[in-house]
Protein backbone atom coordinates (compact mmCIF):
# COMPACT_ATOMS: atom_id res chain seq x y z
CA UNK A 1 0.00 0.00 0.00
CA UNK A 2 1.34 3.47 -0.76
CA UNK A 3 1.86 5.49 2.18
CA UNK A 4 1.08 8.95 0.57
CA UNK A 5 0.79 11.00 4.28
CA UNK A 6 4.92 10.44 3.86
CA UNK A 7 5.30 12.78 1.28
CA UNK A 8 3.51 15.67 -0.39
CA UNK A 9 1.28 15.60 -3.18
CA UNK A 10 3.09 14.20 -6.39
CA UNK A 11 0.69 15.95 -8.77
CA UNK A 12 -1.08 18.73 -8.68
CA UNK A 13 -5.16 18.91 -7.06
CA UNK A 14 -7.03 19.07 -10.23
CA UNK A 15 -9.46 22.36 -10.80
CA UNK A 16 -13.44 21.74 -10.22
CA UNK A 17 -15.10 23.28 -13.23
CA UNK A 18 -18.47 22.84 -15.02
CA UNK A 19 -16.61 21.95 -18.06
CA UNK A 20 -13.22 20.22 -16.71
CA UNK A 21 -15.79 17.75 -15.06
CA UNK A 22 -17.34 16.67 -18.56
CA UNK A 23 -13.98 15.08 -19.34
CA UNK A 24 -12.05 13.84 -15.79
CA UNK A 25 -14.68 11.68 -14.98
CA UNK A 26 -15.24 8.16 -15.79
CA UNK A 27 -18.60 8.46 -15.50
CA UNK A 28 -18.81 10.83 -18.23
CA UNK A 29 -16.83 9.18 -20.33
CA UNK A 30 -18.99 6.42 -20.07
CA UNK A 31 -21.72 8.67 -21.83
CA UNK A 32 -19.94 10.05 -24.25
CA UNK A 33 -18.57 6.17 -25.43
CA UNK A 34 -22.13 4.79 -24.82
CA UNK A 35 -24.20 7.75 -26.22
CA UNK A 36 -21.89 7.71 -29.35
CA UNK A 37 -22.31 3.92 -30.25
CA UNK A 38 -25.80 4.29 -29.55
CA UNK A 39 -26.13 7.87 -31.71
CA UNK A 40 -23.90 5.82 -34.45
CA UNK A 41 -26.20 2.66 -34.36
CA UNK A 42 -29.22 5.40 -35.27
CA UNK A 43 -27.64 6.96 -37.67
CA UNK A 44 -26.91 3.70 -39.59
CA UNK A 45 -30.01 2.56 -38.99
CA UNK A 46 -32.06 5.41 -40.43
CA UNK A 47 -30.10 5.27 -43.61
CA UNK A 48 -30.50 1.64 -44.10
CA UNK A 49 -27.40 0.36 -42.62
CA UNK A 50 -26.32 -1.55 -39.40
CA UNK A 51 -23.50 -1.74 -36.45
CA UNK A 52 -24.04 -5.25 -36.42
CA UNK A 53 -20.93 -5.90 -38.69
CA UNK A 54 -18.66 -4.16 -36.36
CA UNK A 55 -20.87 -5.65 -32.91
CA UNK A 56 -19.58 -8.90 -33.67
CA UNK A 57 -20.46 -11.86 -30.94
CA UNK A 58 -19.23 -15.41 -31.16
CA UNK A 59 -22.37 -18.09 -31.98
CA UNK A 60 -23.12 -20.96 -30.64
CA UNK A 61 -20.41 -24.10 -31.36
CA UNK A 62 -20.14 -27.67 -30.46
CA UNK A 63 -16.27 -28.76 -31.26
CA UNK A 64 -12.73 -26.49 -31.16
CA UNK A 65 -13.05 -26.49 -35.14
CA UNK A 66 -16.43 -24.64 -35.13
CA UNK A 67 -14.28 -22.06 -33.01
CA UNK A 68 -11.50 -21.99 -35.51
CA UNK A 69 -13.82 -21.26 -38.44
CA UNK A 70 -15.75 -18.54 -36.69
CA UNK A 71 -12.10 -16.71 -35.97
CA UNK A 72 -11.22 -17.00 -39.23
CA UNK A 73 -14.49 -16.08 -41.02
CA UNK A 74 -15.21 -12.71 -38.78
CA UNK A 75 -11.13 -11.94 -38.15
CA UNK A 76 -11.87 -8.47 -39.77
CA UNK A 77 -15.10 -7.83 -37.59
CA UNK A 78 -13.09 -8.88 -34.54
CA UNK A 79 -9.90 -6.78 -35.41
CA UNK A 80 -12.23 -3.89 -36.29
CA UNK A 81 -14.41 -4.16 -32.80
CA UNK A 82 -10.63 -3.87 -31.13
CA UNK A 83 -9.67 -1.05 -33.01
CA UNK A 84 -13.03 0.58 -32.24
CA UNK A 85 -12.76 -0.18 -28.25
CA UNK A 86 -9.36 0.96 -28.11
CA UNK A 87 -9.77 3.83 -29.38
CA UNK A 88 -13.08 4.71 -27.62
CA UNK A 89 -11.73 3.64 -23.96
CA UNK A 90 -7.93 4.41 -25.12
CA UNK A 91 -9.15 8.15 -25.10
CA UNK A 92 -11.68 7.86 -22.31
CA UNK A 93 -8.20 6.67 -20.18
CA UNK A 94 -5.62 9.57 -21.75
CA UNK A 95 -7.95 12.23 -21.14
CA UNK A 96 -8.33 10.64 -17.14
CA UNK A 97 -3.99 10.53 -16.87
CA UNK A 98 -3.76 6.78 -17.69
CA UNK A 99 -0.82 6.62 -20.29
CA UNK A 100 -1.95 5.60 -23.49
CA UNK A 101 1.20 3.83 -24.46
CA UNK A 102 0.45 1.94 -21.50
CA UNK A 103 -2.97 1.48 -21.91
CA UNK A 104 -3.34 -0.24 -25.10
CA UNK A 105 -1.02 -3.33 -24.63
CA UNK A 106 -2.97 -3.78 -21.58
CA UNK A 107 -6.20 -3.56 -23.36
CA UNK A 108 -4.99 -5.65 -26.07
CA UNK A 109 -4.90 -8.83 -23.47
CA UNK A 110 -7.89 -7.67 -21.75
CA UNK A 111 -9.59 -7.84 -24.73
CA UNK A 112 -8.31 -11.09 -26.05
CA UNK A 113 -8.92 -12.64 -22.51
CA UNK A 114 -12.14 -11.61 -22.30
CA UNK A 115 -12.89 -13.43 -26.11
CA UNK A 116 -11.84 -16.45 -24.99
CA UNK A 117 -14.36 -16.26 -22.27
CA UNK A 118 -17.23 -15.30 -24.11
CA UNK A 119 -16.50 -18.15 -26.64
CA UNK A 120 -16.15 -20.47 -23.39
CA UNK A 121 -20.00 -18.81 -22.36
CA UNK A 122 -21.42 -20.18 -25.95
CA UNK A 123 -20.26 -23.82 -26.43
CA UNK A 124 -23.09 -26.14 -26.21
CA UNK A 125 -22.09 -27.51 -22.67
CA UNK A 126 -21.35 -24.64 -20.76
CA UNK A 127 -24.36 -24.76 -18.85
CA UNK A 128 -24.41 -28.03 -18.10
CA UNK A 129 -20.73 -27.12 -16.86
CA UNK A 130 -21.93 -24.15 -15.09
CA UNK A 131 -19.60 -22.33 -17.16
CA UNK A 132 -21.58 -19.07 -16.96
CA UNK A 133 -19.17 -16.07 -18.53
CA UNK A 134 -19.67 -13.77 -15.70
CA UNK A 135 -18.25 -16.29 -13.23
CA UNK A 136 -15.97 -18.11 -15.68
CA UNK A 137 -14.10 -14.66 -16.23
CA UNK A 138 -14.31 -13.83 -11.98
CA UNK A 139 -13.28 -17.37 -11.07
CA UNK A 140 -10.54 -17.01 -13.66
CA UNK A 141 -8.97 -13.20 -12.91
CA UNK A 142 -9.12 -14.21 -8.52
CA UNK A 143 -7.08 -17.21 -9.29
CA UNK A 144 -4.76 -15.53 -11.03
CA UNK A 145 -4.21 -12.53 -9.08
CA UNK A 146 -4.16 -14.46 -5.55
CA UNK A 147 -1.86 -16.94 -6.89
CA UNK A 148 0.67 -16.33 -9.43
CA UNK A 149 0.05 -12.71 -9.54
CA UNK A 150 -0.87 -10.27 -12.76
CA UNK A 151 1.70 -8.46 -14.17
CA UNK A 152 1.71 -4.71 -13.25
CA UNK A 153 1.86 -4.08 -16.64
CA UNK A 154 -1.58 -5.21 -17.48
CA UNK A 155 -3.15 -2.46 -14.35
CA UNK A 156 -3.84 0.44 -16.47
CA UNK A 157 -6.96 -1.76 -18.64
CA UNK A 158 -8.16 -3.07 -15.27
CA UNK A 159 -11.06 -0.64 -15.43
CA UNK A 160 -13.75 -2.31 -13.44
CA UNK A 161 -16.41 0.76 -13.00
CA UNK A 162 -15.43 2.72 -16.63
CA UNK A 163 -16.65 -0.49 -18.57
CA UNK A 164 -19.57 -1.28 -16.56
CA UNK A 165 -20.69 2.11 -16.73
CA UNK A 166 -20.41 2.05 -20.31
CA UNK A 167 -22.10 -1.24 -20.33
CA UNK A 168 -25.14 0.13 -18.54
CA UNK A 169 -25.14 3.10 -20.82
CA UNK A 170 -25.77 0.90 -23.46
CA UNK A 171 -28.41 -1.34 -21.80
CA UNK A 172 -30.33 1.69 -21.90
CA UNK A 173 -30.91 1.62 -25.05
CA UNK A 174 -32.56 -2.20 -24.87
CA UNK A 175 -34.61 -1.11 -22.09
CA UNK A 176 -38.10 0.71 -23.49
CA UNK A 177 -38.16 3.92 -21.36
CA UNK A 178 -41.99 3.52 -20.61
CA UNK A 179 -40.73 -0.04 -18.68
CA UNK A 180 -38.43 2.04 -16.68
CA UNK A 181 -41.09 4.97 -15.94
CA UNK A 182 -43.38 1.60 -14.69
CA UNK A 183 -40.93 -0.26 -12.95
CA UNK A 184 -38.44 2.71 -11.51
CA UNK A 185 -41.13 3.78 -8.51
CA UNK A 186 -41.56 0.36 -7.25
CA UNK A 187 -37.71 -0.07 -7.53
CA UNK A 188 -37.19 3.07 -5.42
CA UNK A 189 -39.79 2.01 -2.79
CA UNK A 190 -38.27 -1.34 -2.33
CA UNK A 191 -34.65 0.01 -2.76
CA UNK A 192 -35.81 2.39 0.08
CA UNK A 193 -37.05 0.30 2.44
CA UNK A 194 -33.82 -2.14 2.33
CA UNK A 195 -31.29 0.55 2.41
CA UNK A 196 -32.76 2.45 5.28
CA UNK A 197 -33.04 -1.07 7.37
CA UNK A 198 -29.51 -2.16 5.96
CA UNK A 199 -27.76 1.21 6.97
CA UNK A 200 -29.70 1.37 10.30
CA UNK A 201 -28.63 -2.14 11.20
CA UNK A 202 -25.25 -2.03 10.03
CA UNK A 203 -24.60 1.81 12.23
CA UNK A 204 -26.30 0.82 15.65
CA UNK A 205 -24.62 -2.06 15.28
CA UNK A 206 -21.50 -0.56 14.69
CA UNK A 207 -21.93 2.05 17.45
CA UNK A 208 -22.56 -0.42 19.91
CA UNK A 209 -19.95 -2.43 19.35
CA UNK A 210 -17.91 0.94 20.25
CA UNK A 211 -16.91 1.68 16.52
CA UNK A 212 -16.61 5.44 15.73
CA UNK A 213 -19.29 7.41 14.23
CA UNK A 214 -18.27 8.20 11.20
CA UNK A 215 -16.80 4.59 10.39
CA UNK A 216 -20.08 3.63 11.24
CA UNK A 217 -21.90 5.73 8.75
CA UNK A 218 -19.40 4.65 5.80
CA UNK A 219 -19.57 1.04 6.64
CA UNK A 220 -23.62 1.63 6.32
CA UNK A 221 -23.62 3.15 3.40
CA UNK A 222 -21.52 0.89 1.81
CA UNK A 223 -23.39 -2.05 2.66
CA UNK A 224 -26.94 -0.48 2.27
CA UNK A 225 -26.11 2.18 -0.81
CA UNK A 226 -23.88 1.65 -3.77
CA UNK A 227 -20.95 -0.24 -2.05
CA UNK A 228 -17.52 1.14 -2.32
CA UNK A 229 -18.82 3.92 -3.84
CA UNK A 230 -21.18 4.32 -1.19
CA UNK A 231 -18.15 3.96 1.04
CA UNK A 232 -15.44 6.68 -0.66
CA UNK A 233 -18.54 9.70 -1.25
CA UNK A 234 -19.85 9.21 2.37
CA UNK A 235 -16.44 8.54 4.11
CA UNK A 236 -15.33 12.05 2.10
CA UNK A 237 -18.50 13.79 2.72
CA UNK A 238 -18.27 13.18 7.10
CA UNK A 239 -14.47 13.24 7.23
CA UNK A 240 -13.79 9.61 7.93
CA UNK A 241 -10.23 8.27 9.01
CA UNK A 242 -8.07 6.94 5.96
CA UNK A 243 -7.68 3.49 7.42
CA UNK A 244 -11.62 3.37 8.15
CA UNK A 245 -12.46 4.08 4.54
CA UNK A 246 -9.79 0.81 4.07
CA UNK A 247 -11.92 -1.10 6.13
CA UNK A 248 -15.20 -0.65 4.96
CA UNK A 249 -13.60 -0.82 1.18
CA UNK A 250 -12.01 -4.42 2.36
CA UNK A 251 -15.40 -5.16 3.73
CA UNK A 252 -17.47 -4.96 1.06
CA UNK A 253 -15.42 -6.04 -1.49
CA UNK A 254 -15.00 -9.23 -0.26
CA UNK A 255 -18.74 -9.38 0.57
CA UNK A 256 -19.77 -8.27 -3.01
CA UNK A 257 -17.58 -10.83 -4.72
CA UNK A 258 -18.81 -13.93 -2.10
CA UNK A 259 -22.28 -12.42 -3.18
CA UNK A 260 -21.78 -12.72 -6.89
CA UNK A 261 -21.62 -16.75 -6.49
CA UNK A 262 -23.84 -17.04 -3.57
CA UNK A 263 -27.12 -14.96 -4.68
CA UNK A 264 -27.52 -16.99 -8.08
CA UNK A 265 -26.98 -20.55 -6.03
CA UNK A 266 -29.13 -19.43 -3.82
CA UNK A 267 -31.65 -17.96 -6.13
CA UNK A 268 -31.40 -21.27 -8.46
CA UNK A 269 -32.34 -23.35 -5.52
CA UNK A 270 -35.59 -21.85 -4.87
CA UNK A 271 -36.29 -21.49 -8.81
CA UNK A 272 -37.09 -18.52 -8.59
CA UNK A 273 -37.54 -16.32 -11.72
CA UNK A 274 -35.41 -14.21 -14.00
CA UNK A 275 -37.30 -10.93 -12.76
CA UNK A 276 -37.29 -11.92 -9.00
CA UNK A 277 -33.80 -13.07 -8.81
CA UNK A 278 -33.42 -9.94 -10.37
CA UNK A 279 -34.82 -7.62 -8.24
CA UNK A 280 -33.15 -9.89 -5.38
CA UNK A 281 -29.71 -9.63 -6.20
CA UNK A 282 -30.50 -5.45 -7.01
CA UNK A 283 -31.44 -5.15 -3.54
CA UNK A 284 -28.56 -7.53 -2.07
CA UNK A 285 -25.49 -6.94 -3.96
CA UNK A 286 -23.39 -3.84 -3.08
CA UNK A 287 -21.54 -2.80 -6.31
CA UNK A 288 -23.15 -2.63 -9.58
CA UNK A 289 -20.34 -4.73 -11.35
CA UNK A 290 -20.79 -7.45 -8.65
CA UNK A 291 -24.57 -7.13 -9.49
CA UNK A 292 -24.53 -7.37 -13.33
CA UNK A 293 -22.38 -10.19 -12.89
CA UNK A 294 -24.89 -12.34 -10.17
CA UNK A 295 -27.55 -11.07 -12.28
CA UNK A 296 -26.08 -11.78 -15.91
CA UNK A 297 -25.02 -15.21 -14.38
CA UNK A 298 -28.81 -16.03 -13.09
CA UNK A 299 -30.20 -14.76 -16.69
CA UNK A 300 -28.11 -17.60 -18.40
CA UNK A 301 -29.87 -20.11 -16.22
CA UNK A 302 -33.06 -19.02 -18.27
CA UNK A 303 -34.22 -22.04 -20.37
CA UNK A 304 -30.90 -24.14 -19.59
CA UNK A 305 -31.86 -24.63 -16.07
CA UNK A 306 -35.43 -26.60 -15.39
CA UNK A 307 -37.70 -24.60 -13.20
CA UNK A 308 -36.22 -21.14 -14.08
CA UNK A 309 -38.86 -19.12 -15.69
CA UNK A 310 -38.76 -15.70 -17.03
CA UNK A 311 -37.15 -14.22 -20.20
CA UNK A 312 -32.65 -14.39 -19.99
CA UNK A 313 -32.57 -9.95 -19.74
CA UNK A 314 -35.14 -9.73 -16.80
CA UNK A 315 -32.57 -10.39 -14.43
CA UNK A 316 -30.10 -7.73 -15.14
CA UNK A 317 -33.80 -5.62 -16.26
CA UNK A 318 -34.93 -5.39 -12.82
CA UNK A 319 -31.20 -6.03 -10.95
CA UNK A 320 -30.47 -2.40 -12.91
CA UNK A 321 -33.94 -0.62 -12.41
CA UNK A 322 -33.13 -1.64 -8.49
CA UNK A 323 -29.81 -1.02 -7.91
CA UNK A 324 -29.27 2.07 -10.38
CA UNK A 325 -32.63 3.79 -10.29
CA UNK A 326 -33.62 2.28 -6.51
CA UNK A 327 -30.21 2.46 -5.14
CA UNK A 328 -27.33 4.45 -6.88
CA UNK A 329 -29.11 7.71 -7.82
CA UNK A 330 -29.41 8.77 -4.35
CA UNK A 331 -25.64 8.48 -2.93
CA UNK A 332 -26.00 12.40 -2.88
CA UNK A 333 -28.91 12.54 -0.94
CA UNK A 334 -27.06 10.47 1.66
CA UNK A 335 -23.79 11.99 1.72
CA UNK A 336 -25.55 15.66 2.18
CA UNK A 337 -27.55 14.00 5.38
CA UNK A 338 -24.79 12.51 6.73
CA UNK A 339 -22.13 15.09 6.08
CA UNK A 340 -24.75 17.56 8.02
CA UNK A 341 -25.08 15.55 10.73
CA UNK A 342 -21.41 14.98 10.77
CA UNK A 343 -20.65 19.03 10.69
CA UNK A 344 -23.32 19.64 13.43
CA UNK A 345 -23.58 16.77 15.88
CA UNK A 346 -20.30 14.11 15.73
CA UNK A 347 -17.05 15.68 17.75
CA UNK A 348 -15.03 17.65 16.02
CA UNK A 349 -11.83 16.27 14.27
CA UNK A 350 -10.21 19.46 13.77
CA UNK A 351 -11.08 19.31 9.86
CA UNK A 352 -14.41 21.73 9.54
CA UNK A 353 -16.49 20.45 6.63
CA UNK A 354 -18.70 22.59 4.64
CA UNK A 355 -21.61 21.27 3.31
CA UNK A 356 -24.37 22.59 0.92
CA UNK A 357 -27.01 20.75 -1.47
CA UNK A 358 -24.61 21.15 -4.13
CA UNK A 359 -23.00 17.96 -2.40
CA UNK A 360 -26.45 15.86 -4.31
CA UNK A 361 -25.82 16.83 -7.42
CA UNK A 362 -21.75 16.71 -7.17
CA UNK A 363 -21.56 13.29 -5.99
CA UNK A 364 -24.49 12.23 -8.36
CA UNK A 365 -23.55 9.18 -10.82
CA UNK A 366 -23.84 11.04 -13.96
CA UNK A 367 -23.22 7.61 -16.00
CA UNK A 368 -27.20 7.14 -14.69
CA UNK A 369 -28.49 9.93 -16.87
CA UNK A 370 -26.74 8.32 -20.21
CA UNK A 371 -28.20 5.31 -19.26
CA UNK A 372 -32.08 7.08 -18.75
CA UNK A 373 -30.93 9.28 -22.78
CA UNK A 374 -30.48 6.01 -24.45
CA UNK A 375 -33.54 4.53 -23.64
CA UNK A 376 -35.30 8.00 -24.70
CA UNK A 377 -33.29 8.02 -27.85
CA UNK A 378 -34.32 3.94 -29.10
CA UNK A 379 -38.02 5.30 -27.47
CA UNK A 380 -38.24 8.03 -29.94
CA UNK A 381 -36.90 5.97 -32.70
CA UNK A 382 -39.62 3.24 -32.13
CA UNK A 383 -42.49 5.33 -32.36
CA UNK A 384 -43.05 5.04 -35.87
CA UNK A 385 -42.83 1.51 -35.54
CA UNK A 386 -45.72 -0.99 -35.06
CA UNK A 387 -44.77 -3.77 -32.61
CA UNK A 388 -44.63 -6.76 -35.37
CA UNK A 389 -42.07 -3.81 -37.11
CA UNK A 390 -39.82 -3.32 -34.12
CA UNK A 391 -39.41 -6.89 -33.68
CA UNK A 392 -38.74 -7.59 -37.28
CA UNK A 393 -36.48 -4.35 -37.69
CA UNK A 394 -35.66 -2.69 -34.81
CA UNK A 395 -34.17 -5.41 -32.43
CA UNK A 396 -32.05 -7.04 -34.94
CA UNK A 397 -30.84 -3.88 -36.76
CA UNK A 398 -29.86 -1.45 -34.31
CA UNK A 399 -30.95 -3.18 -30.65
CA UNK A 400 -29.00 -6.53 -30.69
CA UNK A 401 -26.11 -5.22 -32.04
CA UNK A 402 -25.75 -3.00 -29.15
CA UNK A 403 -26.42 -5.68 -26.64
CA UNK A 404 -23.63 -7.41 -28.17
CA UNK A 405 -21.24 -4.51 -27.37
CA UNK A 406 -22.87 -4.08 -24.07
CA UNK A 407 -21.94 -7.98 -23.35
CA UNK A 408 -18.43 -7.14 -24.60
CA UNK A 409 -18.68 -4.61 -22.25
CA UNK A 410 -19.54 -6.17 -19.18
CA UNK A 411 -17.34 -8.93 -19.75
CA UNK A 412 -14.32 -6.58 -19.62
CA UNK A 413 -15.37 -5.67 -16.74
CA UNK A 414 -16.03 -9.05 -15.00
CA UNK A 415 -12.60 -10.02 -15.74
CA UNK A 416 -11.22 -7.02 -14.64
CA UNK A 417 -12.80 -8.01 -10.92
CA UNK A 418 -11.34 -11.01 -10.66
CA UNK A 419 -7.65 -9.28 -11.84
CA UNK A 420 -7.95 -6.36 -9.50
CA UNK A 421 -9.56 -8.55 -6.34
CA UNK A 422 -6.00 -8.94 -4.91
CA UNK A 423 -6.81 -10.17 -1.65
CA UNK A 424 -3.03 -10.07 0.43
CA UNK A 425 -3.08 -6.32 -0.10
CA UNK A 426 -6.31 -5.51 1.69
CA UNK A 427 -6.57 -3.86 5.03
CA UNK A 428 -6.68 -6.22 8.38
CA UNK A 429 -10.27 -5.22 9.41
CA UNK A 430 -10.84 -6.02 12.95
CA UNK A 431 -13.83 -8.12 14.77
CA UNK A 432 -16.18 -5.27 15.22
CA UNK A 433 -16.45 -4.09 11.74
CA UNK A 434 -16.81 -7.41 10.39
CA UNK A 435 -19.56 -8.50 12.91
CA UNK A 436 -21.21 -4.72 12.08
CA UNK A 437 -21.10 -5.32 8.06
CA UNK A 438 -21.76 -8.67 8.74
CA UNK A 439 -25.37 -8.52 10.76
CA UNK A 440 -26.26 -5.79 8.08
CA UNK A 441 -25.80 -8.42 5.08
CA UNK A 442 -27.53 -11.11 7.05
CA UNK A 443 -30.61 -8.29 7.02
CA UNK A 444 -30.27 -7.07 3.80
CA UNK A 445 -30.56 -10.41 2.10
CA UNK A 446 -33.37 -11.06 4.34
CA UNK A 447 -35.23 -7.93 3.52
CA UNK A 448 -34.49 -7.85 0.03
CA UNK A 449 -35.91 -11.59 -0.20
CA UNK A 450 -39.06 -10.98 1.39
CA UNK A 451 -39.92 -7.84 -0.53
CA UNK A 452 -38.61 -9.52 -3.88
CA UNK A 453 -40.53 -12.75 -3.27
CA UNK A 454 -43.86 -11.57 -1.55
CA UNK A 455 -44.31 -8.01 -1.35
CA UNK A 456 -43.40 -6.85 -4.75
CA UNK A 457 -43.12 -10.44 -6.30
CA UNK A 458 -46.23 -10.73 -8.42
CA UNK A 459 -45.02 -7.28 -9.95
CA UNK A 460 -41.41 -8.63 -10.93
CA UNK A 461 -42.73 -11.92 -12.15
CA UNK A 462 -44.64 -9.84 -14.71
CA UNK A 463 -41.32 -8.24 -15.65
CA UNK A 464 -39.86 -10.83 -16.64
CA UNK A 465 -42.26 -12.03 -18.62
CA UNK B 1 -10.44 30.58 5.08
CA UNK B 2 -8.77 28.41 1.94
CA UNK B 3 -9.93 25.06 1.44
CA UNK B 4 -8.49 21.44 1.30
CA UNK B 5 -8.06 22.08 -2.72
CA UNK B 6 -5.36 24.37 -2.38
CA UNK B 7 -3.28 22.30 0.94
CA UNK B 8 -0.55 20.76 0.06
CA UNK B 9 -1.20 18.31 2.41
CA UNK B 10 -4.27 17.00 0.58
CA UNK B 11 -3.70 14.32 -1.74
CA UNK B 12 -6.49 14.03 -4.34
CA UNK B 13 -5.62 12.88 -7.63
CA UNK B 14 -7.44 9.85 -8.13
CA UNK B 15 -4.05 7.36 -9.10
CA UNK B 16 -3.01 8.82 -5.12
CA UNK B 17 -6.40 7.87 -3.90
CA UNK B 18 -6.45 4.35 -5.75
CA UNK B 19 -2.64 3.88 -4.06
CA UNK B 20 -3.81 4.51 -0.75
CA UNK B 21 -7.19 2.26 -1.02
CA UNK B 22 -6.35 -1.39 -1.75
CA UNK B 23 -9.64 -2.47 -3.28
CA UNK B 24 -11.01 0.66 -4.41
CA UNK B 25 -10.54 0.33 -8.08
CA UNK B 26 -11.83 -3.52 -7.74
CA UNK B 27 -15.62 -2.50 -7.84
CA UNK B 28 -15.33 1.41 -8.08
CA UNK B 29 -13.21 4.07 -8.80
CA UNK B 30 -10.95 6.94 -8.09
CA UNK B 31 -12.52 8.42 -10.81
CA UNK B 32 -16.12 8.50 -10.19
CA UNK B 33 -18.24 11.04 -10.07
CA UNK B 34 -19.39 9.98 -6.61
CA UNK B 35 -16.29 10.96 -5.47
CA UNK B 36 -16.02 14.56 -6.34
CA UNK B 37 -12.95 16.01 -5.41
CA UNK B 38 -12.71 14.09 -2.28
CA UNK B 39 -8.78 13.21 -0.95
CA UNK B 40 -6.76 12.44 1.63
CA UNK B 41 -5.49 15.34 4.24
CA UNK B 42 -1.87 14.13 5.21
CA UNK B 43 -1.80 16.26 8.25
CA UNK B 44 -5.23 14.42 10.12
CA UNK B 45 -4.45 11.11 8.11
CA UNK B 46 -8.53 11.63 7.24
CA UNK B 47 -10.48 11.00 4.00
CA UNK B 48 -12.05 14.94 3.11
CA UNK B 49 -14.25 16.65 1.25
CA UNK B 50 -12.27 19.22 -1.29
CA UNK B 51 -14.55 22.02 0.53
CA UNK B 52 -13.35 21.19 3.75
CA UNK B 53 -10.86 23.50 5.96
CA UNK B 54 -8.42 23.85 9.13
CA UNK B 55 -6.50 25.01 10.79
CA UNK B 56 -3.20 23.73 9.73
CA UNK B 57 -4.12 25.00 6.03
CA UNK B 58 -0.57 25.74 4.42
CA UNK B 59 -0.19 26.60 0.53
CA UNK B 60 0.56 24.07 -1.95
CA UNK B 61 2.88 26.66 -3.12
CA UNK B 62 4.34 27.54 0.14
CA UNK B 63 6.46 25.16 2.39
CA UNK B 64 4.96 24.00 5.25
CA UNK B 65 4.32 25.29 8.28
CA UNK B 66 2.62 23.05 10.59
CA UNK B 67 3.50 19.98 12.28
CA UNK B 68 1.72 16.90 11.39
CA UNK B 69 -0.92 15.55 14.38
CA UNK B 70 -1.11 12.03 15.89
Amino acid sequence: MVEIADHPPARPAAVTSLWGELFRKEDWWAIWIGLGLVAVAVSLFASGGSLKWIAVAPQKWSHAADVALQLRQHAPQYAALFVLWAASFGIGAATLGIKLSRYLPAFLVLYIGTGAIYFLGLWDQSAHYNLEPPLVALGLGLLLSNTVGVPRWLDPALRVEFYIKTGIVLLGAGLPLTLIAWAGPVAIVQAAIVSLTTFGVIYVSAVRLGLDRRLAATLGTGGAVCGVSGAIAVGGAVGAKKEHVSIAISLVVVWAVVMIFVLPLAARSLGLSTGVAGAWIGTSEFADAAGIAAAQTYGGYAGNVPGISGGADAAVTAFTLMKVIGRDMWIGVWAFVLSLIATTRWENTGVQGRTGVGEIWRRFPKFVLGFLLASAVIAVLSRGYSYAEYKKDVIPGLVAPLQALRTWAFTFAFLSIGLTTRLREFVAVGARPFYAFTIGVVVNVAVGFVLSTRVFGEFWNRLGQ
Amino acid sequence: MNSCTDCRHFAQAPADVEAAFPGLWSLSSAYASVRADDGICTVHDRYVAASSVCAQYADAGRASTCTRQS
